[in-house]
């Protein structure tokens, strides 16, 4: 027990001076302690480290128990000291109470830890669920009754992972495989159909990024077959439908293009791209006046088009010149 | 304070007491005056109106079984109307009656209304006397044991019998934690122990750690009904019934002195049988036969066999006691380290073979299991009144045995401080009104197990009133409970907005107030000064009677010289010194009724002595 431990702490010169048959370090001792009860830890009660362990908890109270009974001074007067002693020893034996059950020690332990402790806490839980979620796994596989449900379990668990990791195609995979074995499952049916959606939709996004790379080295067939399965995996992705478009006419095949921008228009009517890409396909074809109105579409639905509003000039221009 | 002032510890059982002391660093039992270790707990007063205590009340138990009063413990502090008391009253032959409040147990003795306190007392006030008797000097400080389920009642009215007996009670201990102290003391004992403590009444197992001199009272259990007695009643009723079936329904229940015997021989079969296989039970003449001609005798055989058979169930349930209280105290058997039987009734082998295969281990054969308990009480009061020497402190902590609380909406109990919270100890509660504009609340406190209300003990209750009228729900009252280390109950309640604050130490419904203890304690001080003025008549009475023998001894060779020389008077002789056989005998036994009695006749043998030694002398001198 350190000098300062006592550090910042105002002792009452009336309560030093009571008459009563304690010395003075006893005295300070339990001034202290009552008036810090509140403040202190199981563990710091018991003039012990964070986290002390169950045997350290028991020795110590006893030794603190024979300091703060009030039975052990027969005979001694201790005036307003006896409250306090019996305050001090409640609470040494609260915190006996609370530190000497494991379950209630380790709640205790988590809530009370040093920052660095409780990182340390959290990283060691998380090892541990994953730990008990293998073993559980592991002995479902071995029982043939239980080994369905939990493939089940597993499979659903790996899939919702996968989605929260983003990779869409994986989680419809594990999801559609436990659909499988369990057919009647609503829940799982939902999921499934949102991790397809989800798939589809990434990897559209992947297959765009791949014709818009072909596009810029100037590979247009390749950015069209790249375009092409986008809207295949995806056929409302009106982005691909339009760059789709522009690269069947750099390629030379105004009727993919037509066809690839019809296909956008009925995907998404209300996609302004995909009014820009129909206008571009008509424009070549020299419906001028059709791609006029495909354009002023565009720009009705989503105003933001400013090459639709380019495209819309250039045709003005070219009628009145 | 002196610190030489002698202190007592006192087992008060249902059948027996014990009083020990430490001396020299040393707990040894004190023997009464009449140099037994244990006092039977029995208080009567004789036909010629004295009142006796111990084993002379025991004696006479057979012949006056209406004015004897034994087993008070199981009365003591319980209330009137209780499913104990009920059961009490159909097995006891003395008379139970109520209180005036209606709440407290009576015991009518000699047409005397007494408390059962009072009666405790008595006891309490024996063992007090043969304490003084053995260390020449007075005692007035004590500890006494309870039974470790006893409720707040049943301590509060154990410590207003030691008042009432002239006794400061230090503290009231736990029987079976007492034993463990008594057990640890002096050992440098580092282990989990359990105490089965099956005594005349009240069973009680208790389970403690110990660790450098603290005794840590980990869990306590028991029955508050389960004891010798009811092994007794088992041998009883086996023993009625079959005298019933031999004699063509004769029912030995309805003759209270039969009863009374039968009892006492079915207690003497039983001890017997913890030692021998079979045992004959003969009750000559036992009661008047149905035809009003001769009487009829009850002779039967019990073997061990048939004991345990009868008694099966109530061993069995001890275990199941057991068993709960382990698994309260989340302790597993194998953990324990040692087991120590405590109570007479742990002598039975059947009970000592069950303990065994429970805990799979042989019991601790160390400690006397009559006397532990009162060593134990010496050693804490010890502790309580000096400090002690390096190496033989102790320091027990204690549990509440039973859970506390209030009755809350609905008749339900909201316990406040669980079973097995060491003590001493406190908690703090928030309740809230349940009606608009309510500005008192009755505060109903409650002690045990059950989750309604009613089937627990009331311990007092009381009305916070002053409370700001408010919408339900806004007031906030706070209850505090706290425990003495005596495991008795103080509460308080606050109004938390205005500090409207009352608090009340429990006094159970059932026991004595402040008035009563006084009344009783001046009672007890007109007794004295009457006991003492027919002490002084007693005294100088035999002091005459004394004189006269006296007289008569030495007239006696003139008499005889007289006599011898005439044929008369042979007979006389022979009355004569039976009369002074009898005074002598009376005036050692203190008995005054009997003194009375010889005075006169003695009186005639001396003037008849004068006569015949003033006749002989003439001759003599011939």
């Amino acid at each position: 027990m350190s000098v300062d431990r006592y550090k910042g702490f105002v002792f009452g010169p009336a309560d030093l001076a009571e008459d009563v048959d304690l010395d003075v370090d006893r005295r300070k001792e339990l001034l202290f302690l009552d008036g810090s009860l509140a403040r202190l830890t199981h563990w710091e009660v018991l003039g012990l480290a964070w986290n002390a362990p169950a045997e350290a908890v028991k020795a110590a109270y006893l030794e603190k128990v024979k300091i703060f009974h009030p039975d052990r001074y027969p005979g001694k007067r201790l005036g307003s000291y006896r409250a306090r002693m019996e305050r001090v020893f409640r609470r040494v034996t609260e915190a006996r109470d609370g530190l000497s059950d494991e379950a209630r020690r380790a709640a205790y332990a988590k809530q009370t830890a040093p920052p660095e402790e409780f990182a340390r806490l959290e990283a060691r839980k998380i090892e541990d669920e994953r730990r008990v979620q293998e073993r559980r796994a592991r002995l479902s596989r071995q029982n043939p009754l239980l080994a369905r449900v939990g493939r089940v379990a597993e499979l659903v668990k790996r899939g919702k992972e996968a989605m929260e990791a983003g990779r869409f195609g994986q989680a419809a995979n594990d999801l559609a495989l436990a659909q499988g074995l369990d057919p009647q499952n609503a829940e799982l049916a939902g999921l499934v159909a949102d991790a397809r959606r989800r798939a589809a939709a990434q990897k559209a996004g992947e297959l765009f990024e791949k014709g818009l790379a072909a596009e810029a080295m100037g590979s247009w067939p390749a950015a069209l077959a790249a375009y092409r399965a986008a809207l295949e995996a995806d056929p409302r992705h009106t982005r691909a439908a339009s760059a789709g478009t522009r690269a069947a006419l750099e390629v030379g095949d105004p009727g993919a293009a037509r066809e690839l921008a019809e296909a956008a228009v009925r995907a998404t009517p209300q996609a302004g791209a995909a009014h820009e890409a129909l206008a571009m396909v008509l424009e070549a074809q020299g419906a001028k006046k059709d791609a006029k109105r495909e354009l002023e579409r565009a720009l009705e639905l989503d105003p933001r088009l400013e090459s639709a509003r380019e495209r819309l000039k250039k045709l003005k221009w070219s009628f009145l010149g | 304070m002196s610190e030489h002032e002698p202190v007592i510890g006192i087992d008060l059982g249902t059948t027996n007491s014990v009083v020990a002391t430490v001396r020299d660093g040393v707990p040894r039992v004190i023997s009464n005056r009449s140099g037994q270790l244990l006092t039977p707990s029995i208080v009567a007063v004789a036909k010629n109106g004295k009142r006796l205590v111990g084993a002379l009340a025991k004696r006479q138990a057979i012949t006056n079984a209406e004015n004897t009063v034994f087993a008070a413990k199981r009365l003591i502090g319980r209330r009137w109307g209780s499913k104990e008391v009920e059961d009490a009253r159909r097995v006891l032959p003395y008379k139970l009656l109520a209180g005036p409040e209606g709440n407290d147990v009576r015991v009518e003795i000699a047409g005397r209304v007494v408390t059962i306190q009072e009666i405790s007392a008595m006891i309490l006030a024996e063992l007090r006397a043969d304490a003084e008797a053995w260390f020449g000097r007075p005692v007035t400080k004590a500890v006494i044991t309870v039974p470790a389920y006893f409720n707040d009642g049943q301590r509060h009215a154990t410590k207003d019998a030691g008042r009432i007996a002239g006794l400061e009670v230090l503290r009231i201990i736990n029987e079976p934690t007492s034993a463990a102290l008594a057990y640890g003391f002096g050992k440098q004992v580092e282990r989990k122990v359990v105490v089965f403590d099956l005594g005349g009444g009240t069973f009680d197992v208790s389970i403690l750690d110990i660790g450098k001199s603290v005794y840590d009272v980990v869990g306590v259990g028991g029955d508050t009904y389960l004891g010798g007695e009811d092994f007794d009643r088992r041998v009883m009723d086996w023993l009625t019934f079959g005298f019933a079936k031999e004699n063509s329904g004769v029912d030995l229940r309805q003759d209270k002195m039969a009863l009374q015997r039968l009892k006492d021989a079915s207690e003497k079969a039983k001890c017997e049988l913890s030692a021998v296989p079979g045992t004959s039970i003969h009750l000559p003449f036992l009661v008047g036969a149905a035809d009003g001609k001769g009487a009829l005798h009850l002779d039967r055989q019990l073997t061990r066999d048939k004991l345990e058979d009868l008694t099966k169930d109530l061993v069995e349930r001890c275990i199941a006691v057991t068993e709960r209280t382990l698994k309260d105290a989340g302790v597993r058997p194998n953990q324990v380290g040692e087991v120590l039987l405590v109570g007479g009734m742990t002598r039975m082998p059947r009970v000592q073979k069950a303990v065994k295969d429970f805990f799979a281990r042989e019991p601790c054969r160390g400690v006397h299991p009559e006397e532990v308990v009162a060593l134990g009480a010496a050693i804490q009061a010890h502790a309580l009144s000096a400090p002690q020497a390096q190496g033989s402190e102790v320091l027990l902590l204690d549990v509440t045995p039973q859970n506390l609380g209030l009755m809350v909406v609905g008749g339900y109990f909201q316990t406040v401080i669980p079973k097995n919270t060491t003590v001493p100890t406190s908690q703090t509660h928030l309740f809230t009104t349940v009606q608009d504009n309510q500005t008192s609340v009755r505060i109903a406190v409650l002690q045990g197990a059950s989750e309604r209300a009613i089937d627990n003990e009331l311990l007092g209750e009381f009305i916070l009133d002053g409370i700001r009228p408010a919408r339900r729900g806004e007031v906030e009252i706070e209850v505090t409970f706290d425990i003495s280390a005596d495991g008795i109950v103080g509460v308080s309640a606050r109004d938390v907005a205005t500090g409207q604050q009352q608090s009340i130490t429990v006094t159970a419904t059932s026991g004595l107030t402040e008035d009563e203890i006084k009344r009783i304690l001046d009672e007890q001080i007109d007794d004295l000064l009457e006991r003492k003025q027919t002490n002084r008549e007693f005294e100088a009475r035999r002091d005459r009677v004394l004189a006269m023998v006296r007289e008569i001894e030495a007239l006696g060779p003139a008499v005889q010289e007289a006599l011898e020389r005439t044929k008369f008077g042979k007979d006389a002789v022979q009355k004569a010194e039976s009369v002074l056989a009898r005074v002598r005998q009376a005036a050692e036994a203190g008995d005054a009724a009997a003194i009375a009695a010889e005075e006169e006749q003695l009186d005639r043998t001396l003037q008849l002595f004068k006569g015949l030694a003033s006749a002989a002398r003439p001759a003599g001198g011939k």
